[in-house]
């Protein structure tokens, strides 16, 4: 079990005043059978109005609005948890982590990649490490050379991409080897941005790798939401009134206690 | 034969009815155009013992499809017993994981059924299709019928027709039922939509407000109209005429701007109802369609009253030996479409196209169904003062609030190109009043 101490800021500047800003947040880490979170504060500028709701793959969603006019937006995130991976209770399976999506498509390159790295016998979370092995020797981690439209296979044929493909491309493989798979987006140890990986289902219970790092997810990972791939766990949903050309910077803090 | 009263106003009806913007919009290559939906006077008569069995079926079959909705997003007991494969569910681009678990007021997903039927030489009825996500059409029988009843009073006096002008009554009270505790409202995304002119319609008639996004927001999960004097209402009930995709811009499609942002979590939270409820695609999907009739059997456990159209479904070896074998008899759909669109008749295919065809059924098996073409009892509508036959459907409307009920009417849609199979109002055809007879 670790300790941890997490913060996550986000600041959105916009060229002019906006205003209608309604957003959906998925951006604070809640109490599961692996983490345990403790004195979270969390703080939204600005707000009329803040409700807390779950969406339908059991993520905790923060979603409010602010109708005047603004010119930036932010929030902040900070709190302890106490995670412990070893703690990982069985959940039943829910079929939709079975099949493809439209962002993870069992497209021809992610059908060659299978028949070019044969799995080996061996149960689900072996099979998803093999996998993760030839994914993480097989990519170059390249920002800017993929989007968030970016699908699985476009992003493995190019052999190019951030975290969020690699993460889809591992889900979308282990699917198409029959074994299920989900994509999770969270925090990791150490300062930067937000973090993308991979949950796959052995036997009754989801196991974490981190294909973009090459690693088990251990206890110095935070999840935030999970969903069948990126579209289903954004972080930072919002739509508002006004001219859309904006800038954003985000500040991720992880450290052990 | 047919009554002439009737036959003889049939072009003022169409002028009054293109006065009124019976309108019919369609896209074609990005334009949009209205056309005007043809009438036709000769009316499609349905016998009260012939309606007797359609209502207990239908009320059957879209009793058994709320029963399937509810269980899908809840418990999926049908998929755990294996009586449908789970494959047909969570591929469906109808399911939607954003409405797992979320139970809608009253437990009711389709409050207004579109079902599509089409009766064969030997008059037995075939269920063609379900619509349950936001089916049109019941605004052009109502309006067709108090033309009809102002042009030639007398038919309906002699003949003894059920009075159809309850429709606004029953769905007003369909949305009363499931209404959370406010205004009802009628979601429009404007007026350049197919069926615009039935929203307003609608509205107008059940009282309800006709709204379009901007009209609309949510605060602390509840929805609120804002009315001209930006006073805030809270809204109870949302027909709403915009697919799901389009109904949240926080939840599906961001660039949406005819949703409303957050409507999903007021929904979630039971603060609203929303008509018909997000998610019902994956029970219309034509792939589900196959299984219907062991839905019936497996909620209720009744058999199907309504029969299916004989259906395969190139998804099971057996069925795709048979389709791959009886290709050019056989009609072909493609279970992502909708709207005539997609849909394919064997016996039209060249050598070539068939094979071709074969190579899809073999390697995307479960996009596909292939029916049996039925040999359609053909209505006569009046071409130039003769009558002609044609091909029809009927899209039955069935409502379910407190009760389940079928509208003692319906949309009678039919071809006007003589070799035509296709009678959806979005490929042009035109429309009949449906007669159901009280005796």
């Amino acid at each position: 079990m670790r300790h941890l101490r997490f913060q996550y800021c986000m600041k959105l500047r916009f060229e002019s005043p906006v205003r209608e800003h309604v957003f959906a947040l998925r951006c604070v880490p809640h109490t599961d059978s692996v983490q345990r979170m403790e004195n979270v504060s969390r703080f939204v500028y600005p707000a009329d109005s803040l409700t807390e709701v779950k969406d339908g793959f059991g993520n905790w969603k923060l979603t409010g609005c602010a109708r005047g006019p603004h010119s930036e937006f932010a929030y902040e995130v900070k709190g302890e948890a106490f995670v412990d991976h070893a703690a990982v209770q069985p959940e039943e399976l829910h079929g939709m982590y079975r099949y493809p999506t439209e962002l993870t498509g069992y497209d021809v390159s992610i059908e060659e990649f299978l028949k070019r790295y044969p799995l080996p016998e061996a149960d689900a979370y072996k099979k998803a490490q093999y996998l993760m092995h030839a994914l993480y020797a097989y990519m170059s981690y390249v920002p800017g050379t993929t989007d968030i439209r970016t699908t699985a296979g476009e992003a493995l044929r190019q052999k190019k991409g951030v975290c969020q493909d690699y993460a889809q491309i591992l889900a979308a493989l282990c699917r198409r080897s029959g074994i299920p798979a989900r994509y999770v987006t969270g925090l990791m140890i150490g300062e930067g941005f937000s973090h993308a990986w991979t949950e796959i289902y052995d036997r009754d219970r989801w196991l974490g790798l981190d294909p973009t790092n090459d690693l088990l997810v251990d206890d110095l990972y935070l999840k935030l939401a999970h969903g069948r791939d990126y579209r289903d766990c954004i972080v930072d949903r919002g739509v508002f009134c006004g001219n859309a050309r904006q800038e954003q910077s985000i500040y991720v803090n992880v450290e052990e206690i | 034969m047919y009554d002439v009263d009737l036959i003889d106003h049939m072009d003022s009806i169409n002028q009054l009815l293109a006065r009124y913007g019976v309108k019919f919009g369609i896209y074609k290559n990005n334009m949009f155009h209205e056309q005007l939906f043809p009438f036709d006077a000769i009316p499609r008569v349905i016998t009260k013992a012939e309606f007797d069995v359609l209502e207990k079926g239908l009320i059957q079959r879209v009793d058994a499809l709320n029963l399937f909705l509810k269980d899908i997003y809840g418990e999926k007991k049908i998929v755990k017993d294996k009586v449908v494969p789970e494959e047909f569910i969570f591929i469906s681009k109808g399911y939607l994981p954003e409405c797992e678990r979320i139970c809608p007021p009253k437990g009711i997903y389709s409050h207004i059924s579109g079902i599509d039927l089409v009766q064969a030489k030997d008059h037995s009825w075939f269920i063609l299709e379900d619509n349950l996500r936001i089916p049109s059409g019941a605004s052009y029988p109502m309006i067709a019928r108090e033309l009809c009843r102002r042009a030639a009073p007398a038919t309906f006096r002699k003949n003894s027709v059920v009075d159809n002008r309850n429709y606004a009554m029953m769905l007003r009270e369909t949305m009363d039922y499931v209404n959370t505790g406010g205004i009802s409202v009628i979601l429009t995304p404007g007026r350049y939509n197919a069926a615009y002119f039935e929203h307003s319609y609608l509205a107008e008639r059940t009282g309800s407000v006709l709204a379009v996004s901007s009209d609309l927001f949510v605060e602390n999960n509840c929805l609120y109209y804002k009315d001209y004097r930006e006073q805030k209402q809270r809204v109870g009930v949302v027909y709403r005429r915009i697919s799901d995709e389009y109904l949240d811009p926080l939840t599906f499609l961001e660039e949406s701007l005819i949703g409303v942002p957050g409507i999903m979590d007021a929904y979630r939270a039971g603060n609203v109802a929303i008509v018909n409820a997000p998610g019902n695609g994956v029970a219309d999907d034509k792939g589900i369609y196959y299984f219907v009739p062991k839905m019936i059997r497996y909620y209720l456990n009744e058999e199907p009253i309504l029969k299916n159209a004989p259906t395969y479904l190139p998804f099971y070896e057996e069925d795709r030996k048979y389709v791959l074998e009886h290709l050019d008899t056989l009609v072909i759909k493609d279970v992502a479409e909708a709207g005539g669109y997609g849909v394919v008749f064997g016996s039209n295919l060249t050598k070539e196209q068939l094979s071709e065809f074969k190579k899809r059924i073999e390697t995307e098996s479960r996009r596909f169904i292939a029916q049996e073409v039925i040999d359609f009892l053909d209505l006569d509508i009046m071409d130039e003062g003769v009558p002609v036959p044609r091909k029809a459907d009927l899209r039955a409307f069935v409502l379910s609030g407190e009760t389940t009920r079928v509208w003692a009417s319906g949309l009678t849609r039919f071809s006007r190109n003589p070799d035509s199979f296709v009678v959806n109002s979005s490929q042009g055809g035109g429309f009949k009043d449906t007669w159901v007879l009280s005796r």
